[in-house]
């Protein structure tokens, strides 16, 4: 039972590696409002929070997430948006 | 913590109009204020900071964080005097969860490093892991 070719049969679509969650990664098990400089990696050039599908977040996470960027926003540590 | 107490931190901002002392007293006020009805842990002062959008017309102001512990119900309190307290823009108040505390604080300095290894280990792990498909494969090209 040594191969599996499980991962070539992706139907249809563009293929590309599986993302991993980076809060998992580091086993983060609260996301900090006040750590600026991890949050920015998660908005848009416009200030807009990006989808799970762009940065692999899980979702979790996420939510989680989403939690901390509207908190950082009230404070104006993040912007609302921008232009 | 069988008292009843919880865990908080808040984030005052002052508006930059009043000034490194204005700023000084009115947190001054809050410890005092916080302490009276429970214990203030720690006080993190971020100095002047830009807002990311404008405030009042206010594009800067003093932002202090404090850690304290205390009932729940002094925490509707706090946040009525922030309300009627005069240079004060923004504040929030959020409960601790008693569990990340401590963990998160010795985990935070070497947090960034640490990141970095993991996400190369598990890219290594994933490469190494179909290995033995792409050698065939690449024997059948």
């Amino acid at each position: 039972m040594a191969d599996r070719p499980e991962r070539e049969v992706r139907r249809g679509g563009r293929k590309g590696r599986k993302k991993v969650c980076s809060f998992c990664v580091d086993r983060a098990d609260y996301i900090d409002y006040k750590d600026i400089a991890k949050l920015r990696r998660f908005i848009s050039e416009r200030g807009k929070i990006l989808p799970r599908r762009v940065t692999g977040t899980c979702a979790y996470h996420q939510r989680a997430l989403t939690v901390a960027i509207k908190r950082a926003r009230h404070l104006a540590l993040l912007p609302y948006t921008s232009d | 913590m069988a008292d009843g107490k919880n865990l908080y931190e808040t984030v005052i901002i002052t508006t930059a109009k009043i000034g490194e002392e204005g700023n000084t007293e009115l947190v001054d006020k809050f410890k005092a204020l916080i302490a009276e009805h429970g214990t203030v842990q720690s006080v993190d002062d971020w100095g002047k900071r830009r807002f990311a959008y404008p405030i009042q017309k206010q594009n800067e102001g003093y932002y202090t964080l404090i850690n304290f512990e205390s009932t729940p119900d002094f925490t509707a309190e706090l946040d009525r005097r922030y309300q009627i307290t005069d240079g004060i823009l923004r504040t929030i108040i959020v409960k601790r969860d008693p569990r990340h505390v401590n963990p998160k604080k010795a985990q935070k300095p070497q947090k960034a490093e640490e990141s970095n290894i993991d996400v190369e280990a598990i890219a290594v792990e994933a490469v190494e892991a179909p290995a033995a498909e792409t050698a065939s494969a690449e024997s059948a090209e």
